[in-house]
């Protein structure tokens, strides 16, 4: 089953077309990988995933809904997650701080409730914090609880915010370059979280330059350059398809196909 | 989850800084210090929603001197004018400055940047006119005198003592709720607010709804301190309720520290008792106080430059350095 539709979506910056009529589908329980050499608007087309840009044309369906126009909270709501290219994490808060945060959608206490401390908000907090926990380990972060995200090394910050992200409950998980900076024993471990999370029934859309990663994880591929969609597949066809190797040729990730 | 239990030495110390508050009335029967300690816990009420909306939420109010004033005129007329109940005044002064921050808040926090101190600074200068204007509500320039002591069925709380207790009484309850707050989903929505605006849209957190609610409650405790000081002091004027007021409650503010309710007290503590350093300093000469009195705008007015180059986190920051340090020599 189809459970993101994207469709003729188009994102013009000035006379830039960031976003250049790009349709795909993402089907539920797989790991998708959108690649393509830089400024090919990958970032873009997760902004326009998550509301935080809107797309001049085209149509997002997300469970059969036109998500398109909706507010960032309601989209994160309906089950969509996302991750950052450059982390966005809290910084002065420790990492179960950080996931427990990302269960803000999930949750309920609002300032009255919580200002009164009425019994079932101290129920709730106390889930809260019982499956931050249990999300910090799925992504191998279990010893790290009370760190600031500050103090963390780069590779399990990426980790952290794939935590947090998890704690919104999605159906759909945006990954935008997890393994960027990862060394290669971090990179291995992402994947071990990936798989660990699509067997949770999370569907992933991952963003990524780490052709081995990509390689290994997706089912599928689109290749994106310089705005336009090029090819779609599964990851054998793609390393063969012409119009891929020569997207990448002069880039240096093309040895790397 | 270490960090989740609350420490027994922090409840400990909480305790008996709570009992040495309460205490003072008995302790002291000196009613010029009442007076200004009485002045300290109503700045502490308003200050508490400060630390909120700067400390915990990031923004800046340089109206809220104007919902102070809101506060204290509304129930000063309900209960003085209109011969209504005390308590109605109060509920009513809340009421309306509730009213007031949504009305500001709404329009100037769906954009982005500086609009909502923009908006809360051309808010103070028209509420001060209204003041001063308003003759028939807010007796103008000379003042709105007379205004009844707190009173609730036959009780009227009318000694130094029995104010004190009950501004500290509201201030406690306040800081209270606030505590509870900022340790919930909602502070922690805050807090990431502050940290990360893309992280905290990522989670779902609706940023505009958060900061309009934050900016509501902290006109809501400014509104509730001006009507409870109203009955205090029976006697108020627009000069209580200026711009350098709302400058003086972003000094404490800022001295006081982001993320921490007990770093703005103390700073409010601290900054409230400078015009009347004479109730704490036997001796102090009359000269010496009049030069402190002159020049207190200058001192808010360093004491913000200061922290905002010397010590970032201000008193907040400070202390968790030096448990920072404590701990780490355990």
């Amino acid at each position: 089953m189809s459970l993101l539709q994207v469709r003729s979506v188009t994102k013009r910056f000035g006379g830039l077309t960031a976003v250049d009529d790009v349709s795909f589908d993402v089907f539920e329980g797989a790991i998708k990988a959108v690649i393509g050499p830089n400024g090919a608007g990958k970032t873009t087309l997760f902004n326009i995933l998550t509301a935080f840009d809107r797309p001049d044309e085209g149509s997002v369906m997300f469970d059969a809904a036109d998500i398109v126009g909706w507010p960032p909270q309601r989209i994160v709501r309906a089950g969509i997650a996302r991750t950052f290219q450059n982390t966005q994490l809290f910084e002065e808060m420790s990492a179960l701080e950080n996931v427990m945060t990302g269960a803000h959608a999930v949750t309920r206490a609002g300032f009255l409730s919580a200002a009164l401390r009425l019994p079932w908000t101290v129920r709730e907090e106390r889930d809260v914090a019982e499956e931050a926990g249990r999300l910090l380990r799925l992504v191998g972060l279990g010893q790290w609880a009370d760190a600031y995200a500050a103090d963390l090394p780069h590779g399990l910050r990426r980790l952290l915010e794939i935590a947090r992200a998890l704690a919104t409950k999605p159906r759909l998980l945006l990954l935008d370059e997890p393994a960027a900076g990862l060394n290669t024993a971090e990179t291995a471990a992402l994947a071990d979280a990936l798989y660990r999370i699509r067997d949770r029934g999370v569907t992933i859309l991952i963003v990524e330059h780490d052709m081995g990663l990509v390689m290994e994880v997706s089912d599928e591929i689109v290749v994106l350059d310089r705005g336009a969609k090029i090819a779609e597949g599964p990851p054998r066809l793609i390393q063969k398809d012409p119009a891929v190797i020569a997207a990448y040729l002069g880039e240096e990730d093309a040895d790397e196909l | 989850m270490r960090e989740r239990r609350i420490d027994i030495r922090t409840v400990v110390g909480l305790a008996l800084v709570a009992a040495l508050v309460f205490a003072v009335p008995v302790l002291t029967s000196d009613r010029y210090l009442l007076k200004v300690l009485t002045f300290v816990g109503v700045n502490v009420i308003i200050v508490t929603g400060m630390a909120l909306l700067f400390g915990y939420a990031g923004q800046v109010s340089l109206g809220h001197a104007a919902f102070y004033g809101i506060g204290a005129y509304t129930s000063a007329y309900v209960v003085s004018s209109l011969g209504w109940p005390w308590l109605t005044g109060v509920v009513l002064a809340v009421v309306l400055t509730c009213a007031g921050g949504l009305l500001l808040a709404l329009p100037s926090l769906r954009l982005k940047g500086h609009y909502l101190a923009m908006a809360t600074l051309g808010f103070g200068e028209i509420m001060r006119v209204v003041f001063v204007e308003a003759r028939g509500v807010t007796g103008g320039p000379d003042g709105f005198s007379g205004i009844p002591f707190a009173s609730v069925g036959g009780l009227t709380i009318d000694s130094a003592g029995g104010n004190y207790w009950l501004i500290w009484g509201v201030a406690a309850v306040v800081l209270a709720f606030a505590a509870n707050l900022v340790r919930s989903r909602a502070g922690r929505a805050m807090r990431a607010l502050h940290g990360s605006e893309s992280g905290a849209l990522a989670c779902g957190i609706d940023l505009t709804g958060l900061k309009v609610r934050v900016f509501v409650i902290s006109a809501a405790l400014a509104g509730l301190a001006g009507a409870l000081y109203a009955h205090v002091v029976g006697f108020i004027s627009p000069s209580t309720f200026s711009l350098h007021v709302s400058v003086l409650l972003v000094a404490m503010a800022v001295l006081g520290g982001t993320r921490s309710l007990a770093g703005p007290v103390l700073a409010t503590v601290l900054l409230t008792m400078i015009p009347f350093a004479d109730a704490v300093i036997p001796g102090l000469s009359r000269s010496a106080l009049e030069m402190i009195q002159e020049w207190q705008e200058d001192v808010y007015g360093l004491t913000i430059i200061a922290v905002l180059l010397f010590v970032p986190g201000g008193l907040a920051g400070a202390l968790r350095r030096v448990s920072g340090w404590g701990r780490r020599a355990e």
